[in-house]
C-alpha cells in the first residue's frame, strides 16, 4: 500500500532531523504552524469558522435550536460537540458513523469549552426544567495534514465567538450574541521518546500516534488533558509539557483574538 | 515452595542472567509473566504458570487436521498459530495418493515443529520417530504450561507413569498428551495427569502421585482384571 | 440527587472517608471458567467483570499485524449498571474510554511476541460508581496476568478530584458529578514501585502546581491498590499450591 510505504520513508526522515534536533518544516520544537483563521463563512450556520493551520483545513458550524436540558441541570444550556472526519479529508478516513478518533477528538473539545465555561449556559435558559438554548458545534475536517485537534478547537471557539442566538426565528425575542466568557487553547505535541513536538505535521505524525493534548484557559489554568496513544510518559516530560503548553496557548490566543472578528462587540 | 512473581517484578541487576520468562531493561531483569522465579547462581528464569502455547522449534506437538490442501494439512496445535504440515514431510504419502486419503479432517497426528517463519508461520514433520498418525488410544488436553512437570526433571515423572501404568505416553509442549494401552490403565494415567496439572507447583508431588498410581492399582485388583 | 452544600466537613468527606483514603475494593481472580483470563472487582460501588480472550488468531484476517498481536479493549456498561436505565451497546463515552484504557495496556503488552494474533479484553460493568473505568482497568491488569500474557508490568488506576478546592482520592458519586475537577491516571508498576504514565486524563480547572499535587496524591493510592491487586494473584496461586 502506498500510504505505509511513504509513511515508512517520512518517519526515517522525521527521526533522522529529529536527532539533529530540528523539525523537518524547519520549526522550533514549540513553534505552531501559520494559523488562518475565516470567520461567518457558512451564513445558514449560526456562527462558522474556517482554519487553516499550516496544510490542515476545517471548517466549524454552530447551530442552534431550543430544546430540553438535562434533568440534573435544568436551568442551564447545552453544548454538543460533533466531529465528522469525512473521507475527503484524508485517504485514511472511511466513510460511516464517527469511529474511536472522531469521538475522542469531539470529547476533547467539548472539555475545553465546558471546562473553561467559555459560553455562559446559564444565559441559554429559556424556561426553567422545560426549555434551554440547544447549542451544536459541528466539527467538519477537509485537510488532514496533522492536528486536526487544535484546528478544530480554535475553529469551535472562533464559531462560537461570532454565533448570534437565532431567538426571533422561534419567537423567543430579540436575536443576541452568544456570551462568551473564556477562549480555551489547546495544544497538542507528539510525543518521541522523551522529546515532544508542538502541533504536528501529518508527516510528523508518521513515527507514531502518540500524543498528549493540554487545553489553557486565559488564566493559565489547565482546562482538560488527554493523554493519546501507546507509550509511557514519564512525570517529568509530563511537567515540561504543561509548562511550553500554558506558555505556547497564550501566543495562539492572543492570534485567535486578532484574526477572529467577533460578531458583535 | 518457589517464590511466585508477577509481571514487573525486579529479580535481578544482572542482564547476562536474563532468561526465559524475563526481559531486560536498563541494567536490570524483570519477571514479563505470572510465573515462578527460578534462580540459579548465572541464570534467573520464571517458570509459567498459566500461558497459551507458542511454538518453538524442535518442540513435538500433537494437532488435529482442520483444513486439507493438495500439498499439506493445516493443523489445529492448541495455539493461537496454526501448523502446517506438507505432503512431502508426512511418510505416509506416496505418488498417487491424495493428501485427503492420507489424513483426513479431524484426524490427530504426532509430529514436530521443523522450521518458524518471522510471522511466526510453522511447519512441521513427521519424520521423526516419535510421530506417527493417531489411530487408536486417547489425548488427554492439559494447561500447556504444566506439561514440563508432567515430563519432569530428566524425564522422571513421565517414566514413572510409563513404568508403573505400562502404558504408550507421549506428551506435546502443546498441552495434548496421546497415552495408549490398556482402558484402564489409561484411566488411571489420565487421572494422574490431572493430579500432576493441579498441583504442579507443589513439593513431593512425585512420591504423591506415585502414591496415587499406587492405589488405584489395588482397586484394579481388587475388583479383578 | 443535589448538589451537596459543602463537600469536606471536619476533614472528612461525605462518605467519612479522608481525603487521602481509598474506597473498599474487593479482587478476586479467575472468576471466569471460559476466558483465558479473568478477574472479578468492588471498588466503592463500582462492580466489575474483566475477561481476556488471547493470544488467539486474529479475525477477520485483515486485522492482523504481521509484527504483532493486535490489542483490544471494550468497556461497556450493563444497562442496569447505573440509575436510569442506559440503552445497550457502546456510546460515546465508552467509545472513548475503551480507546484510552486500550492505549495504556497496548503499551506495556509486550506485543511483538505474537505477531498475527489478537489479545481481547473485555470489561462489563455491572454497577456504576465514579471511577468506574480505573476499576475496568484494574480488572483487566490482573486478568491479562492471570491469563499469562507477558507484560512489562502491572497497570494500575485510580482518580483524583477537587472539591471544595481540596484534592480527593477516588471520588465517590457526588464529588465526581459536582466537582471541581476529575483526573483518571494510570501507571505501570514495576520493580515494586511506580515507573511511569499509561494513561492521564482530565477535566474542569487546575493549576499546574494542583495537577503536580494530584498526581502525588494518586500515586499513593496507586501504590495501596498495587499492594491488593497482587495479593490477590498470589492468593489463588498459592491456595492451588497448599492442596
Amino acid at each position: 500500500m502506498t500510504e505505509d510505504i511513504l509513511s515508512e520513508i517520512k518517519k526515517d526522515y522525521v527521526l533522522s532531523k529529529l536527532r539533529d534536533g530540528e523539525r523537518i518544516d524547519g520549526r522550533k520544537f514549540d513553534e505552531f504552524r501559520k494559523l488562518e483563521i475565516k470567520t461567518g463563512i457558512i451564513s445558514k450556520a449560526e456562527g462558522s469558522a474556517y482554519v487553516k493551520l499550516g496544510n490542515t483545513q476545517v471548517v466549524v458550524g454552530v447551530k442552534m435550536q431550543p430544546g430540553e436540558p438535562f434533568p440534573d441541570v435544568p436551568d442551564r444550556g447545552v453544548i454538543i460537540v460533533n466531529a465528522e472526519l469525512v473521507p475527503l479529508a484524508s485517504p485514511t478516513f472511511e466513510p460511516g458513523p464517527p469511529d474511536e478518533n472522531s469521538i475522542e477528538l469531539a470529547r476533547v473539545i467539548d472539555r475545553g469549552i465546558r471546562e473553561s465555561e467559555a459560553v455562559d449556559l446559564s444565559k441559554l435558559c429559556i424556561e426553567v426544567g422545560k426549555k434551554v438554548w440547544l447549542t451544536f458545534i459541528d466539527i467538519h475536517a477537509l485537510d488532514d495534514d496533522g492536528n486536526l485537534l487544535d484546528a478544530s478547537a480554535i475553529a469551535s471557539i472562533c464559531a462560537l465567538m461570532n454565533t448570534i442566538v437565532p431567538a426571533s426565528r422561534f419567537g423567543l425575542g430579540e436575536d443576541f450574541c452568544l456570551p462568551v466568557n473564556d477562549i480555551p487553547v489547546s495544544v497538542t505535541s507528539l510525543i518521541i521518546g522523551n522529546k515532544f513536538l508542538v502541533d504536528p505535521t501529518r508527516d510528523e505524525m508518521s513515527v507514531g500516534e502518540r500524543t498528549i493534548t493540554i487545553t489553557v484557559d486565559r488564566n493559565d489554568n489547565i482546562v482538560a488533558i488527554q493523554k493519546s496513544g501507546d507509550y509511557l510518559l514519564s512525570e517529568s516530560l509530563l511537567e515540561e509539557i504543561m509548562d511550553t503548553s500554558i506558555r505556547v496557548s497564550k501566543k495562539i490566543r492572543e492570534e485567535i483574538l486578532r484574526q477572529c472578528s467577533k460578531a458583535c462587540q | 515452595m518457589r517464590k511466585i512473581v508477577l509481571p514487573g517484578d525486579l529479580i535481578s541487576n544482572n542482564p547476562k542472567a536474563a532468561g526465559y520468562g524475563t526481559y531486560v531493561e536498563g541494567e536490570k531483569v524483570y519477571a514479563k509473566i505470572l510465573g515462578l522465579l527460578d534462580e540459579t547462581e548465572n541464570s534467573v528464569k520464571v517458570i509459567p504458570l498459566k500461558g497459551k502455547y507458542v511454538p518453538s522449534i524442535g518442540d513435538t506437538v500433537i494437532g488435529i487436521v482442520k483444513e486439507v490442501t493438495a500439498n499439506g494439512w493445516n493443523l489445529d496445535i492448541n495455539s493461537p498459530y496454526q501448523a502446517f504440515l506438507p505432503l512431502t514431510e508426512n511418510p505416509e504419502a506416496k505418488p498417487g495418493k491424495k493428501s485427503n486419503e492420507i489424513l483426513d479432517l479431524g484426524d490427530a497426528v504426532i509430529a514436530k515443529v521443523v522450521n518458524i517463519d518471522p510471522r511466526m508461520r510453522v511447519t512441521l514433520t513427521m519424520k521423526d520417530k516419535i510421530c506417527r498418525a493417531i489411530r487408536f488410544g486417547r489425548i488427554v488436553a492439559i494447561n500447556p504450561a504444566r506439561i514440563p512437570r508432567v515430563i519432569g526433571k530428566k524425564g522422571s515423572m513421565i517414566k514413572l507413569l510409563k513404568s508403573e501404568l505400562d502404558v504408550q505416553i507421549v506428551a506435546g509442549q502443546n498441552g495434548l498428551i496421546w497415552l495408549n494401552g490398556d482402558r484402564r490403565k489409561i484411566s488411571i494415567a489420565e487421572e494422574a495427569i490431572y493430579l500432576i496439572e493441579e498441583e504442579a507447583h507443589t513439593e513431593g508431588l512425585t512420591d504423591r502421585v506415585a502414591e496415587f498410581i499406587r492405589r488405584r492399582k489395588e482397586c484394579l485388583d481388587q475388583k479383578g482384571s | 440527587m443535589p448538589r451537596p452544600e459543602r463537600f469536606i466537613i471536619d476533614g472528612k468527606r461525605l462518605d467519612g472517608r479522608a481525603p487521602d483514603q481509598l474506597r473498599p475494593i474487593k479482587i478476586e481472580v479467575d472468576y471466569l471458567k471460559r476466558a483465558d483470563g479473568s478477574c472479578y472487582l468492588e471498588m466503592g460501588k463500582n462492580r466489575v467483570v474483566a475477561a481476556v480472550y488471547g493470544p488467539r488468531e486474529a479475525h477477520p484476517r485483515h486485522i492482523q499485524d504481521p509484527t504483532k498481536a493486535v490489542i483490544r479493549y471494550r468497556y461497556n456498561m450493563a444497562s442496569f449498571s447505573v440509575e436510569e436505565r442506559k440503552r445497550p451497546g457502546p456510546d460515546r463515552r465508552s467509545i472513548e474510554i475503551s480507546k484510552v484504557s486500550k492505549e495504556a495496556f497496548e503499551a506495556v503488552i509486550m506485543k511483538e511476541l505474537f505477531p498475527r494474533s489478537a489479545i481481547d479484553i473485555f470489561v462489563e460493568v455491572l454497577q456504576a460508581d465514579a471511577g468506574s473505568r480505573t476499576a475496568c482497568i484494574n480488572a483487566a491488569s490482573v486478568a491479562l496476568v492471570d491469563a499469562g500474557i507477558p507484560m512489562k508490568g502491572i497497570l494500575t488506576s485510580v482518580a483524583v478530584a477537587k472539591v471544595d478546592g481540596v484534592l480527593v482520592l477516588d471520588p465517590m458519586k457526588e464529588e465526581d458529578n459536582y466537582g471541581e475537577a476529575d483526573m483518571p491516571i494510570a501507571f505501570l508498576m514495576r520493580g515494586g514501585k511506580i515507573d511511569s504514565i499509561a494513561l492521564l486524563q482530565m477535566d474542569g480547572r487546575m493549576t499546574r502546581e494542583e495537577i503536580r499535587e494530584a498526581i502525588k496524591l494518586a500515586k499513593k493510592g496507586a501504590m495501596e491498590i498495587y499492594q491488593m491487586q497482587r495479593e490477590a494473584i498470589m492468593k489463588k496461586f498459592v491456595q492451588e499450591g497448599e492442596e
